[in-house]
């Protein structure tokens, strides 16, 4: 079982992830992220986790990382659809206060949410 | 086999000839015998009665001839008694009288008239004149004299007292006439004037006897050897022999004389002597013949009266010897025509034995019973000849079949799987047995490796058994060998082979068969079942079950079958037992049968076996139970125990324990968790708890990986043991002392900035866990971490 990583270049840009995301596929998300991140800084990054049967830390680090990247910024990260297994992960470890979603409708309305913070304080 | 010793030995007295003759002989012989005795009777009877006749008349004859001296004599005499009655004439005259009588009467030799001498008397003294003869003279003799006193003489004292006539008893007259004599003697009376009548005197006259010696030597002897006239016992005996017999006054004669008198005495007239009376066995034949009382007394030997009887017997003794012998003679050539050609057919049928039925019978063909019985064995010789070829035939083409189904027999072997070395398959212990019913079956055992780590097992049973079930298992195995390797599953395996064997299945033969693959990563089985028993599950703990799957119908009765995966777990060092209908259904002597739960509870014992002494012994229980009965089905049984080389298994404290060991490398990491995740599968842990297990087991290896500056020669496990309420992870290693629990805890609050990004795994294994320890023991590090069987939601 392995992990599979689809990248949509969309806005907000959002990486769907399905299999497991551990210690073997974690350098995958790694090298795809970088790639993502390198395109300049990113008001916005979603993690579609609709899939993703299996999370370990070291997929977490990935996502840490991810919002050490966009967040700084006055971007965010979100994570959205996680398996309950996946959302235990996430909660026990506080990957992504506030970030993670269980519909897209609760997502959109956040990230709109934030888009108008940015318009204001811009 | 020699043919002497088959010949039929027959006795002396056994043969037919022998017999027959015994026979004739047997019955001929008393038949003879007896009329040859009743012959003999007969004749001794004719001639006994002949013999009598003979004494009959002989006697009349011999008492005739006396009869005409005596009688004559005695009415002479009391003629002149008569007249002297009558007529009285003086004494003087009584000369004159005698000397008539003597004339009248040549036997008589002497007489005399004796007065009585009384008051009223013709005599007053005593008177009696005696003239006899002397030589041609006549003599006189005075009797009156008184030295003779005449009257007290028996001859005249006798016939005086009696009053009548009296004959004297014989005597020999010494100084007289020396011969023998009887007198008789006659009273004579004188009328009185007063009517009385009284006793004048006698008259005698003494007789001669030598007539009667001349009348009885002149009498014919007739049959007779011996004889004699005697006079009455009492008496001066006197004896006359009779025609040529000798003189009969010796001592032996005597003796006949006196048994002759017994036997008057009880009224016999004819008998056997008693014994010791004559020198032989004679007869005697005794007759009174009335006057005086004489005897007649004849004798005759046995063997002379017999002579005849016996010169009968003779001749007809030889006139049935000659009979007998030609009797014989008859018989025998019967006999012989009778047992010649028998003996024939005995030592022609003799030579035969085994299966030489080639024997020679006699041409010649007879129309009596040899003839038809010749003609039987004819005809059963050739049948049996013919039933020799036929059998040989069949025989020669048994052996064949037989030939041929021994070599089908280790083809049909051949078709098994050898048993499993470890190298071909790694991963599982299989072990199998299949014992047919006849010399081949319709029972299948398979398994073999397919792509990417799967074994694939099968067990099946045909309907029917023998040769068209030992056909079809064969198309069976062969669709297995080639379907299966094609890496269908079992489902759409056991389709496929359904659509090839219903196709032209006109025997209407059907197979029920059990087909599944383990995946040797992770112990997952999926198995289909076209009507055959589900497979028993024996785990490590020791706990039985039935594995679950779906049954489906068996294969070759519809020509489009469906078949359902079932999909389950084993844990290294559980086991897969599958079995025929033959072990289950295996039939006691009192009926009753193995079934499913004996066989459960025989694995629940043997939970330790490993596979080919388990299968084994279920044989051997199964084959007990039958009591040693042959089997009426095939037998077959496959046990399959799950073991990984990279796990090692065992029970300890109430808990099962499974230890994996784990290649330094992510690789290694995802491996021995793929293991933990299959036996926490198998022991029917829940998902989420699944999930939390590898969480834990991947945050450790991975510590100890991500530590591992150099994997080279580091040694890593990770154990799952599993008690009743507990899973409990260890993870060793033997890398420098290093307790990955008392890092700084990382702060999960601080700003996104200022947060660190490893740390992670720790925090979520203590989050997880009811318990974590640390031990360093032995250069291991040993980490310990317990997690409740619950899933706590």
């Amino acid at each position: 079982m392995s992990l599979k990583i689809t990248v949509s270049k969309s806005t907000p840009p959002t990486v769907k992830l399905a299999g497991r995301l551990d210690t073997n596929t974690a350098p995958e998300l790694d090298r795809e992220l970088d790639e993502i991140l390198a395109g300049g800084t990113l008001e916005q990054l979603v993690f579609d986790c609709a899939e993703l049967d299996y999370l370990s830390s070291a997929g977490i680090r990935c996502f840490i990382r991810a919002r050490k990247a966009v967040e700084p910024g006055g971007g965010k990260v979100a994570l959205v659809h996680p398996k309950p297994a996946v959302r235990k992960v996430l909660e026990i470890v506080k990957a992504m206060p506030g970030g993670i979603f269980t519909s897209t409708a609760e997502l959109d309305a956040y990230l709109d949410d934030i888009q108008r913070q940015v318009r204001d304080e811009s | 086999m020699g043919t002497a010793s088959l010949r039929p030995s027959v006795g002396a007295f056994s043969t037919v000839r022998a017999r027959l003759l015994l026979w004739v002989l047997g019955v001929t012989i008393p038949i003879y015998a007896g009329a040859l005795y009743m012959s003999r009777v007969a004749t001794a009877a004719r001639l006994e009665a002949g013999a009598e006749r003979d004494a009959d008349e002989l006697a009349a004859k011999l008492a005739a001839e006396m009869d005409t001296v005596i009688r004559l004599i005695e009415g002479g005499i009391r003629t002149v008694a008569f007249q002297l009655e009558e007529i009285d004439p003086p004494p003087t005259q009584y000369e004159q009288r005698i000397r008539g009588i003597l004339a009248a009467w040549p036997d008589v030799y002497g007489s005399t008239i004796a007065v009585e001498v009384s008051s009223d008397g013709a005599s007053a003294g005593p008177f009696a004149p005696y003239y006899f003869r002397q030589g041609g003279a006549i003599g006189f003799s005075d009797l009156a004299k008184a030295s003779y006193a005449y009257r007290e003489q028996p001859w005249y004292r006798r016939a005086v007292d009696g009053g009548k006539p009296v004959w004297s008893a014989p005597y020999f007259d010494k100084g007289g006439g020396e011969t023998w004599m009887v007198t008789y003697s006659v009273p004579f009376f004188r009328k009185l004037s007063d009517g009385r009548r009284a006793l004048a005197g006698v008259v005698t006259a003494d007789l001669d006897l030598a007539w009667v010696r001349k009348a009885a030597a002149g009498a014919p002897l007739g049959p007779f050897a011996a004889g004699w006239l005697s006079s009455p016992p009492g008496t001066e005996s006197f004896v006359a022999p009779i025609g040529a017999t000798a003189d009969g006054s010796g001592e032996g004669s005597a003796t006949v004389r006196a048994a002759g008198e017994a036997m008057l005495a009880r009224r016999a007239t004819f008998g056997m002597l008693p014994a010791g009376v004559a020198a032989e066995p004679a007869y005697l034949a005794v007759r009174n013949l009335e006057t005086l009382q004489w005897r007649a007394m004849l004798l005759v030997p046995r063997a002379q009266l017999l002579a005849e009887a016996n010169e009968l017997l003779r001749r007809q003794l030889a006139w049935g010897a000659l009979g007998l012998a030609l009797l014989l003679a008859a018989v025998l050539l019967v006999a012989a025509g009778i047992a010649r050609p028998l003996h024939a057919l005995a030592e022609a049928v003799s030579n035969a034995g085994g299966d030489d039925l080639s024997f020679r019978l006699p041409e010649r063909t007879r129309r009596d019973e040899i003839g038809v019985l010749t003609e039987a064995l004819r005809r059963l010789r050739d049948s049996l000849q013919d039933h020799i070829r036929l059998r040989a035939a069949s025989l020669a083409e048994q052996a064949r079949l037989k030939h041929e189904l021994e070599i089908a027999a280790s083809i049909q072997q051949a078709m098994l799987p050898k048993r499993a070395s470890a190298g071909d398959l790694p991963g599982a212990e299989v072990a199998a047995a299949l014992l047919p019913a006849r010399e081949v079956g319709g029972d299948l055992y398979d398994y073999f490796a397919v792509r990417d780590e799967q074994l694939l097992f099968a067990v099946g049973d045909v309907s029917d058994k023998g040769i068209p079930a030992a056909l079809f298992m064969a198309r069976l195995s062969a669709l297995l060998r080639v379907l299966g390797a094609e890496g269908q599953l079992p489902d759409r395996l056991l389709e496929r082979i359904n659509e090839r064997l219903a196709e032209g299945n006109e025997a209407c033969m059907f197979v029920t068969i059990g087909c599944g693959v383990l995946d040797l990563r992770t112990g997952r089985i999926r198995y289909a079942s076209a009507g055959h028993e589900l497979p028993l599950l024996l785990d490590l703990e020791g706990g039985v079950r039935t594995l679950a799957a779906e049954n489906g119908v068996a294969i070759g009765i519809d020509a489009v079958a469906d078949y359902r995966l079932g999909e389950s777990f084993v844990a290294p060092g559980d086991t897969l037992v599958l079995y025929t209908d033959g072990v289950t259904e295996a039939e006691a002597a009192d009926g009753s049968l193995f079934g499913a739960e004996r066989l459960a509870e025989l694995l629940r014992d043997a939970r330790d076996e490993a596979p080919a002494p388990l299968v084994q012994r279920i044989v051997d229980t199964v084959t007990a139970h039958a009591g040693g009965f042959h089997a009426t089905d095939d037998i077959t049984v496959m046990a399959m125990r799950f073991a990984p080389a990279d796990v090692e298994y065992g029970r300890a404290e109430g808990a099962a324990r499974w230890l994996v060991q784990v290649d330094v490398s992510a690789a290694g990491i995802e491996r021995a968790l793929q293991r933990v995740r299959g036996v926490l599968a198998a022991r029917a842990v829940g998902a989420d708890r699944i999930h939390d297990v590898e969480l834990v087991g991947e945050e450790l290896l991975t510590n100890v990986v991500r530590a591992a500056a150099d994997a080279s020669g580091r040694r890593l496990s990770l154990e799952c043991a599993l008690s009743r309420d507990e899973i409990v992870l260890t993870v060793r290693d033997d890398g420098p002392a290093f307790n990955p629990l008392e890092l700084e805890r990382v702060d999960l609050d601080a700003h996104i900035s200022e947060r660190r990004v490893g740390g992670l795994g720790v925090h979520i294994v203590k989050e997880l866990a009811t318990r974590c320890g640390y031990a360093r023991a032995e250069g291991w590090n040993v980490l310990e971490v317990r997690l409740s069987r619950e899933h706590a939601a």
